[in-house]
């Protein structure tokens, strides 16, 4: 049996579709089997093959177009949550957290920017970092706040997170879900994939293709003594989950269904229960022949052996594919299903059909048409999304049996990939490091070439599908194996995952797609570029072309997801079966880039020198060290991740954020701040932000402050957001491993002995007031 | 427009959509599989740059066609014939 301590418990249910405005509306259409599907309003279908969506009717989300879509979507779902949980603030706790999943955030503001003329105001709603902001604003949620960004799995992903923060006490409540909005990018990118149906969706029938619908989806999840102490209403425990990639194909599954199989095997195995316990799935079945051929596979496969009584069915048919958002809803509707002992249907299916259906479905019960009462115990969501990303999680009326590990591994920092404007490579790197030269440019720009694919064993064939933003992904990861002498292969594939962290994603991959939409029409979408719009394709390339299997997520909130993806990555080797995670930060520099930061006024006054890069760092366990004998570069000691949200693209006023976490990764340190030798910040030469960093420091080391050295490296790379806050990290990594020699540079006390440095706080920042600080030691 | 200078339209659309180096690609080369490595995805860009290019409707045709640029431009400029 799962001990209290371990027990993470759903309080708040919060849900808007094209079937409804609240969970209420939602779930009596969906047990009556009504569809939302009909003639898309939002995007344009002038000339294309289809025309439908499911798209959300409520007019109280008419108005504020100052917020984009989809965070309005997530604020009604969130406050729903609220709402039902019986919770309305809270007060700023460093234990309060929001996780929200999503796949193309604000693009429609996009659209909205080339359609206006490039009017600056829509700018800064654009990525999908804002959403978490808005909700942690709307409950002054203090804790870890971060986005998802893993497509159609996101939703599934941060509920995973979620409860992996609260199990390791990083959390005691989270606000978790996903949104997503109708847009042209997705329509047309779908449409020009051939993926779209033209009829409405028709999961494990006709299989003619996705509907594209949108909404949100929102729980609130507690430890089980936070939610017991407020005598909180528990609808049901989450119990474990499994999270995978392909590593096949960017955007169709893998046939034999093997990544699926290790998601759900995970989620099975973690909670402590058997396959024949779970009495129904919400599957992914988005209606596309070669994801309902993988998932029919899946599901024999692992159920078929079972003494099992198993019900599947796919709300998409009635909800449509929301993206970022399928995750979420869908756990509503499964949370819902095990509550009230009902099913809601998959429908669609003709006379014929039906008799088609039961040849393909054996044992399995696909609940046709109509919703089937049915008494259930444990239920499971699946998500398998673009980019090889598998994700899957049980809710239980029982507690199941979860085990957590009785010791906290040590986590090393094994191997180091840099890719940056100022050349690549590790050796590269310190070289000029040392030389120190300042960047002149105010905009400048990572080069990969083919020597650098060749370095990594990368081929032609495979990098010309690449668009920027992968590629220094790529690049950077392959070579961060390289230098931990980490050969992937069919033992450690699965044990191996991938943490990438970005600030603004592949953002002029996206704002190209949507001018080419906006100047040739939707239906013209290039279907060779379409993958490289979702922000998760840059880690699904790295497991393609490196062969990892294990865990794999993109999370985004500024730049300091590049540190964030470390504290993310050591949860992952505490709580789950990997023994090595690269944790990256990337983002991409380009004309357009620079066009977005200049009309946010980036560049007016101050010493701003926006740049790019990718960083990863290959962050191995004590036994996974230990087996392979390497001598790491440096220890991470402690992570903490807090906010204080303010305005999304505003730092002002946040500053107790910093302090916060910075208290926080000391404490999980088991260190005081007298014990900190040395500090690599995020100063940038904007105003505000250099500001909150020294004001913040003297606030927390006090008398100190003025003896402690200081180092920085943004001089020498710019700001590339997450790729300079992963590298800051690098950087103390190997100040500590004495790669950078016998005394360093630093901001303040000039050159520093590095033999009296022993424990380094790395800290960095993130638009709208998220801090994460990591303690890195020798 | 004779066969080659539609094949070299063709190529040049391939390198430009599909980012494949123009040493790589010759007329005579497989697109697909052991060639130059191309994909699904791919085909369905090189649908709709034929069909932009030349205004020849190439959904659902076989496999035949897609083999190589010559096999490409080949349909292409019968299409082109017919039409006339």
């Amino acid at each position: 049996m799962t001990t209290d301590e371990n027990r993470c418990v759903v309080t708040g249910l919060g849900l808007i579709s094209a079937i409804g405005n609240n969970v209420s509306q939602c779930w009596q259409n969906a047990i009556s089997g009504v569809s939302g599907i009909k003639k898309a309003k939002a995007v344009d279908t002038t000339d294309c093959y289809a025309n439908l969506a499911a798209e959300v009717e409520d007019e109280s989300l008419n108005g504020e177009e100052k917020i984009n879509r989809v965070s309005r979507l997530c604020i009604k779902a969130t406050d729903e949550a609220m709402q039902d949980a019986g919770l309305s603030d809270f007060d700023n706790s460093p234990k309060a957290a929001v996780i929200m999943g999503s796949c193309v955030g604000g693009v429609s503001n996009a659209e909205k920017y080339y359609k206006s003329g490039k009017k600056a105001e829509y700018v800064s709603e654009i990525p999908i970092s804002p959403i978490a902001n808005h909700v942690a604003r709307a409950y002054h949620a203090g804790g870890v706040v971060t986005n998802i960004a893993n497509a159609c799995a996101a939703g599934t992903i941060s509920i995973a997170y979620a409860c992996d923060l609260v199990r390791s006490g990083k959390a005691e409540v989270v606000i978790v879900g996903g949104a997503d909005a109708l847009a042209s990018v997705p329509f047309a990118g779908f449409l020009s994939l051939h993926a779209l149906d033209s009829q409405p969706c028709s999961p494990f029938n006709r299989c003619g293709g996705i509907t594209l619908g949108e909404g949100a989806g929102a729980l609130i999840i507690e430890s089980y003594e936070h939610a017991a102490n407020r005598q909180a209403h528990i609808y049901c425990d989450v119990l474990g989950s499994g999270v995978s990639g392909d590593a096949h194909h960017i955007t169709a599954p893998r046939p034999d269904g093997k990544g699926q199989m290790c998601a759900i095997r995970r989620a099975i195995e973690s909670s402590g229960i058997k396959p024949s316990e779970i009495g129904y799935i919400n599957a992914h079945g988005t209606g596309t022949a070669k994801n309902d051929e993988a998932e029919f596979l899946s599901l024999h496969t692992i159920f078929d052996e079972e003494d099992s009584d198993l019900s599947v069915s796919s709300t998409k048919s009635m909800v449509g594919h929301c993206l970022g958002a399928a995750g979420a809803i869908e756990a509503v509707f499964a949370i819902k299903a095990l509550t009230e002992g009902k099913i809601p249907p998959t429908v669609g299916y003709t006379q014929e059909d039906l008799a088609r259906l039961s040849s393909r479905a054996g044992k399995l019960d696909f609940c046709p048409n109509v919703a089937r009462e049915k008494s259930l115990s444990t239920v499971m969501s699946n998500s398998f999304a673009f980019g090889g990303n598998n994700a899957s999680i049980v809710f239980s009326k029982g507690t199941g049996n979860i085990e957590t590990k009785s010791t906290r591994e040590r986590v090393f920092i094994t191997g180091i990939g840099i890719v940056s404007p100022i050349g690549n490579g590790l050796d590269n790197y310190i070289e000029k490091t040392l030389a120190g030269t300042p960047l002149e440019s105010e905009s400048n720009e990572s080069v990969i070439d083919k020597s650098d694919y060749e370095n990594c064993g990368l081929k032609n064939s495979f990098c010309r599908k690449l668009d920027k933003f992968s590629r220094l992904q790529a690049v950077s990861g392959m070579t961060a194996l390289s230098d931990a002498g980490l050969t992937v292969n069919d033992d450690n594939a699965e044990q191996t995952g991938i943490v990438v962290g970005t600030s603004d994603g592949p953002l002029s991959t996206i704002c190209d797609y949507q001018q080419d939409l906006v100047n040739k029409g939707n239906c013209s979408g290039s279907a060779f570029k379409f993958p490289n719009t979702v922000y998760n394709a840059a880690g699904g390339y790295l497991s393609i072309c490196s062969g990892i299997r294990g865990y794999n997520v993109t999370l985004t909130n500024g730049a300091q997801s590049g540190l964030e993806s470390i504290a993310y990555a050591v949860n992952v080797l505490n709580s789950g079966e990997e023994k090595a995670v690269l944790a990256t930060g990337t983002d991409e520099n380009s004309e357009i880039v620079t066009e977005l930061y200049k009309k946010s006024g980036y560049f007016d006054g101050g010493n701003f020198k926006l740049s790019d890069g990718s960083t990863t760092l290959v962050l191995e366990s004590d036994s996974g060290v230990l087996k392979r004998g390497v001598k790491p570069y440096a220890e991470v000691l402690g992570c903490g991740t807090a906010d204080c949200p303010v305005e999304f693209g505003t730092l002002s006023g946040s500053g107790k954020a910093l302090e916060n976490a910075i208290s926080l990764a000391l404490e999980d340190a088991g260190l005081t701040s007298d014990d900190i030798d040395g500090i690599v910040g995020f100063a940038n030469g904007l105003q505000e932000v250099d500001k909150t960093e020294s004001e913040t420091l003297e606030n927390t080391f006090g008398e100190r402050t003025a003896e402690i050295p200081v180092f920085n490296i943004h001089k020498v790379t710019g700001e590339g957001r997450a790729a300079t806050a992963s590298l800051s990290a690098a950087h103390a990594a190997l100040i500590l491993s004495g790669k950078l020699g016998a005394s360093v540079e630093s901001e303040n006390l000039g050159e520093v002995a590095a033999s009296e440095l022993n424990k380094l706080l790395v800290i960095s920042y993130g638009s709208g007031g998220v801090y994460t600080a990591v303690v890195i030691a020798r | 427009m004779n066969e080659q200078e539609i094949a070299t339209k063709i190529q040049k659309m391939i390198c430009e959509k599909l980012g494949v180096d123009p040493e790589e690609l010759d007329n005579d080369v497989p697109l697909f599989d052991d060639g130059i490595g191309l994909d699904s995805i791919d085909s369905l860009e090189i649908i709709a740059g034929i069909d932009e290019e030349f205004g020849v409707d190439m959904t659902g045709v076989g496999k035949e066609p897609f083999y190589n640029v010559t096999s490409l431009a080949e349909y292409v400029a019968n299409a082109l014939d017919t039409d006339k």
